[in-house]
């Protein structure tokens, strides 16, 4: 046991024209501190990879976390996988990454690109060995982790980008590893990297890819508890209560809100000091409090968080803007999404008697829906949620 | 002298921006940057009544629409 955790994250460009995807990520947990990662990339693309490499990856990543051994996965999948009418074979190759006990990686790949593996911010050769399982070639690798690798899995997209047009033979992965180490030390999520990869995979086709591209980024950080006080006590009496369990968390402390904020500060006994910044006209400027790692307005700037955490999970658009910027709202995106693993969320249920008015669009029930929907997308990027009411 | 504006919630939704851009302008053009600070606080308690605004310990309700008039009403007054 150790102190360390995934951050895993992906990306896909479908091939131009399609609306599915012909590669797929599944990400299965194997109790508390194992995981096992697979990227399938099914023959050709549309329906038919989809179908391919979906089986491929949920069948690999089911048996695995289950504690079936690798040859009996292989044996399965060539069984299972529907034969293709035009090429009359079944194939879709796939890459493996058995995190365990946050200690050891188990690298499993056949056919598809090599996995990168960055340590330190640069390139580290891992020795491979050859296995023949079923008549396939399947190399297999065991690391042992250390604080900071970067882990890219691909599917032959990404090599293919760029193939006959900007480059000769594609994008090598020489190329695509010195591309990668640019952006290691930076302290980037796993989602954000790879959506650098596949963005610029995606510019190499001139926007309209040739085959479907994925990238899985798979980093190993240490863990870092992050803790969000938010509204406050339904009860004044319980103030003393919320602020004292609050502040005795390790890690870093947010506070959210007006009230809640006020009610902080006397606590601390300490002043709060409102800046006049509007970074972002729609976002309350931010405050300070000796003892508080970050001080904002409550309602407006998490829906704010919320609009940014959905498209993080989805098209991850804006994270250029979060990523940079000073407002309220891009801060807590920024110790939410990238720095905390663990997060704990201290609600209370107080009704402030002037956000019940029909006009304004923060009353308490939708309060209480912001901070559901936003631990929910926080459990999709994987992170450990603790929510407690007050 | 201090003008505090507050700028939670209720009162940013009514407009804490505007005012609070109207007079750091309104400041600046009546060269007043030495003798007024403006400064932001969290919730007045008085939500009902924002934009919650006080001129030293006065209370004042201002209309995000009409930051002129509370400037030249309320404030000049004062600073002469």
């Amino acid at each position: 046991m150790n102190d360390l955790c995934a951050d895993i994250g992906y990306k896909s460009v479908n091939h131009f024209g399609e609306q599915l995807c012909g590669d797929h990520v599944d990400i299965v947990e194997q109790g508390e501190n194992s995981t096992v990662v697979v990227l399938a990339d099914g023959l050709g693309s549309g329906v038919k990879a989809s179908i391919l490499s979906t089986l491929t990856s949920k069948i690999i990543s089911t048996m695995m976390s289950e504690g079936l051994s690798l040859e009996d996965c292989v044996e399965t999948i060539a069984a299972t996988l529907p034969i293709c009418s035009v090429r009359g074979v079944a194939y879709s190759t796939f890459t493996i990454v058995h995190l365990i006990n946050n200690t050891d990686a188990e690298i499993i790949e056949y056919d598809n690109p090599q996995v990168i593996l960055l340590r330190g911010g640069s390139n580290y050769d891992y020795p491979r060995t050859e296995m023949n399982i079923g008549g396939k070639k399947i190399y297999k690798s065991v690391i042992r982790l250390n604080e900071d690798d970067i882990f890219v899995l691909m599917s032959d997209g990404c090599p293919h980008a760029g193939m006959g047009n900007v480059y000769d033979f594609g994008w090598k992965r020489e190329e695509i590893i010195t591309f990668m180490e640019t952006f290691a030390e930076v302290g980037y999520t796993a989602k954000t990297l790879s959506t650098i990869l596949v963005d610029e995979c995606d510019r190499l086709y001139g926007n309209e890819p040739g085959d479907d591209a994925t990238a899985c980024v798979i980093r190993i950080r240490r863990r870092e508890p992050m803790n969000i006080l938010f509204g406050p006590p339904a009860s004044r009496d319980d103030c003393n209560r919320m602020m004292s369990l609050f502040f005795s968390k390790e890690g870093k402390h947010i506070v959210c809100g007006g009230t809640t904020s006020t009610i902080a500060a006397k606590y601390l006994g300490k002043p709060i000091r409102a800046s006049l910044n509007f970074d972002d006209p729609e976002v309350p400027p931010t405050a300070e409090i000796e003892g508080v790692d970050l001080v904002t307005e409550g309602v407006i700037t998490i829906n704010k968080v919320l609009t940014y955490a959905r498209d993080y999970l989805s098209e991850n658009k804006s994270y250029e803007h979060w990523s940079v910027k000073r407002d309220g709202a891009s801060l807590i995106c920024r110790l939410l999404f990238e720095e905390a693993t663990d997060i704990n969320f201290f609600v209370g249920r107080a009704i402030n008697p002037a956000h019940q008015n029909p006009d304004l669009p923060i009353n308490f029930s939708i309060k209480m829906n912001l901070v559901e929907e936003l631990s929910k997308c926080l459990r999709q990027m994987g992170k450990k949620v603790k929510v407690v009411y007050f | 002298m201090k003008i505090t504006v507050c700028i939670g919630s209720s009162c940013h939704i009514k407009g804490s921006r505007q005012v609070v851009e109207g007079l750091q302008r309104l400041i600046a053009d009546n060269k007043l940057t030495d003798k007024v600070e403006l400064a932001g606080t969290f919730c007045m308690g008085k939500c009902q009544q924002g934009v919650c605004v006080t001129v030293d310990d006065e209370f004042f309700s201002v209309n995000a629409e009409d930051v002129d008039g509370f400037f030249k009403n309320s404030v000049l007054p004062r600073v002469r």
